[in-house]
């Protein structure tokens, strides 16, 4: 495969810049975009605190931009869809929003967050659906459409839907289960991904297991795959860490990683075919995280966080592809 | 018409010397006919941790199957231990619907985890076992999780084989109802159908209309088939102040000729609660049985089954 590589063009957007709804002021996680005739919507997850006890809420909004991606036209002044209701599985959270477009309408496939006792968390993915050109969604159902299943126990998490061969196909992520890194450590996760497909976007059949082989042996996290193609041939980037302390440990945070197929079944492992490297002492030097890739007037162009998960926002990159 | 002529408790974990982890209630019997006597699954609990807070785990024990009331044998460990971290069954194994299959078992189960904004969420879990004393699950995480239609509290699995097709009645929540400044589970009753018992078609809609309040809360469907028809008794309850007389659970009673489609007649129920004792303030998770030629109905009393499970005998025909 011909050598291909991500050029970092900046940070695009910084929250603390903005008035953004909710009360929000930091984090813009998971930039999600949605290519309009004049314009482009990026969505994002951004996070109020709870009042009741401290903790965050992640809600989601959208800032428009120029089809370049160089100019900010504007930043919504609602939130998009409000977080579900007491007992629900999004109550406490919607984080990613991931977008794509069914004839008139929007898609939106979110991964609702609502908290645990013996855990912090547990997800699912859910679905909403907007008729008015993806200013406001409408959810299917108060439950998730993609949950906790028999071989899949707990954080479903991440959908990213693309219409493919007459059939909606799903990649998403899966926790294998909660562990403590250390003695008296609270538990941390472990997911993959893996891959559904559905007639109807709502009914989905998953394939049992992880997809991508793992770099970093049984203990990688893999997290937010987006599905893209480049002259036929399918790529999936996502990204991968530790699954223990990753946070503060230089080195175990996320970074991208990425994966090749031909048939969207089999899919092979390749992080060196299209690398994306930060800049050290920039705003993405220490992590580079929640990849969303987008083709714009004849440009690849990968949406994507830096450091600290996004708290000060996403930047973009842009595929330098030989062709 | 039928009546359930009352016969008294028949077992709690007070009667016996009880292991730790069985130091109270047996809820939700479910009963099968051995050679020699009736073994009774039911779920149980040991004392509350620091916070009151309780797990709930399942066991059975045996009956005379000539003296249902008397206790031959009590399983000395529970059926299926508890689920690890963070997944759906962490923290309770509660109600079990036990099916022999073949040479072995089947449980199909609730499985509870605990939750920060509501106390508690459900779904269903499956395990087997060869004997069935002790079950292993099939997968670390539920069989019937959340769906678009049915967000939480997926509980109360019964497990039948009607013609060679697997049927699971269960309840599925519609709505947290803060109550007092409490939440409270508002739950309906629920089918889905399948051929290996493992790959499950939910029906999506409530097979029996609330009765005594929008809001009303209906457990444990118990579904089998008598006279040419399909009939079902459940338990409901009003969705405030419930753990008392005044809006506890009753048991109710509905007909199919076609296991999709109900019709609610609670004044065929022919039980009620009793003027005072044990099963004074409310009576639910009814579960008919049959035992030479006698039919049976194992329920629970005051408490949700705090002081355990008793036994009425139907009178006349259903």
């Amino acid at each position: 495969m011909a050598a291909m590589r991500w050029r970092r063009l900046g940070r695009l957007f910084d929250p603390r810049e903005h008035t953004l709804p909710a009360g929000c002021r930091e984090y813009a996680q998971s930039p999600q975009a949605l290519v309009f005739d004049d314009f482009v919507r990026v969505y994002f997850s951004t996070r109020s605190v709870d009042p009741a006890n401290g903790k965050f809420l992640s809600r989601v909004a959208y800032a428009d931009f120029d089809r370049g991606l160089r100019t900010l036209r504007g930043v919504s002044a609602h939130e998009v869809l409000p977080l579900g209701g007491l007992g629900t599985f999004d109550e406490h959270g919607i984080f990613p929003f991931s977008v794509v477009r069914d004839g008139e309408r929007v898609l939106a496939y979110t991964t609702g967050w609502s908290r645990r006792v013996s855990v912090s968390v547990e997800t699912g993915i859910g679905l909403a659906v907007s008729r008015d050109g993806g200013e406001r969604f409408e959810r299917v159902g108060t439950g998730p459409v993609l949950g906790a299943s028999l071989h899949q126990p707990c954080l479903v998490a991440d959908g990213f839907v693309r219409h493919i061969g007459g059939r909606f196909r799903m990649w998403y992520i899966f926790g294998t289960g909660w562990r403590a890194g250390a003695p008296g450590a609270a538990p941390d996760r472990t997911y993959k991904i893996g891959q559904a497909v559905s007639d109807d976007g709502i009914a989905w059949t998953r394939e049992d297991g992880a997809i991508v082989a793992d770099r970093l042996g049984p203990d990688e996290c893999q997290a937010l795959p987006a599905v893209f193609a480049i002259g036929g041939r399918h790529h999936m980037v996502f990204c991968y860490r530790e699954s223990f302390d990753f946070r503060s440990h230089a080195g175990r945070g996320y970074r991208i990683g990425h994966a090749w197929s031909d048939d969207l079944v089999r899919w092979t492992r390749d992080d060196d075919a299209m690398p994306l490297t930060g800049e050290p002492g920039d705003w993405d030097g220490a992590m580079q995280c929640y990849p969303n890739v987008v083709e714009i007037d004849g440009r690849v162009l990968m949406l994507y966080n830096g450091d600290t998960f996004g708290r000060h926002g996403f930047g973009v990159a842009e595929l330098e592809v030989a062709r | 018409m039928h009546r359930w002529h009352k016969l008294g408790r028949v077992f709690g974990p007070q009667d016996v010397d009880a292991p730790p982890w069985m130091q109270s209630f047996a809820q939700a019997p479910c009963a099968h006919v051995l050679d020699d006597v009736v073994r009774v699954y039911f779920s149980c609990r040991p004392p509350p941790d620091a916070n009151g807070q309780y797990v709930s785990r399942s066991a059975f024990v045996e009956l005379d199957r000539a003296d249902l009331f008397r206790v031959r044998r009590v399983a000395a460990e529970p059926i299926l231990p508890l689920g690890g971290t963070g997944t759906f069954d962490e923290f309770g194994v509660y109600p079990v619907s036990v099916i022999r299959d073949g040479e072995g078992w089947r449980a199909y189960y609730a499985g509870w985890t605990r939750c920060e904004s509501v106390p508690f969420n459900t779904a269903i879990g499956v395990a087997t076992s060869r004997d069935g004393e002790r079950f292993e699950r099939l997968g670390p995480g539920p069989l019937l999780g959340y769906t678009p239609d049915e967000p939480f509290v997926i509980s109360g699995p019964k497990v039948r084989r009607f013609g060679g097709r697997w049927y699971l009645f269960y309840i599925a929540g519609r709505v947290w109802k803060r109550v007092d400044g409490r939440p409270e589970p508002v739950y309906r009753i629920r089918m889905a159908t399948s051929d290996d018992g493992l790959s499950w078609r939910r029906e999506n809609r409530d097979l029996i209309a609330p009765r005594i309040e929008a809001d009303e809360a209906q457990a444990s469907p118990d579904v089998f088939e008598s006279g040419g028809r399909w009939h079902m008794f459940y338990s409901y309850r009003g969705s405030e102040r419930f753990r008392g007389r005044e809006n506890g659970y009753r048991i109710g009673y509905a007909w199919s000729e076609d296991l999709l489609h109900w019709t609610r007649d609670d004044t065929r129920a022919g039980i009620d609660v009793s003027d005072a004792g044990w099963d004074s303030e409310m009576i639910s998770y009814p579960h008919v049985f049959e035992v030479d030629g006698t039919t049976y109905m194992a329920y629970l009393g005051n408490q949700v089954g705090r002081e355990g499970f008793g036994l009425a005998r139907l009178e006349g025909s259903l």
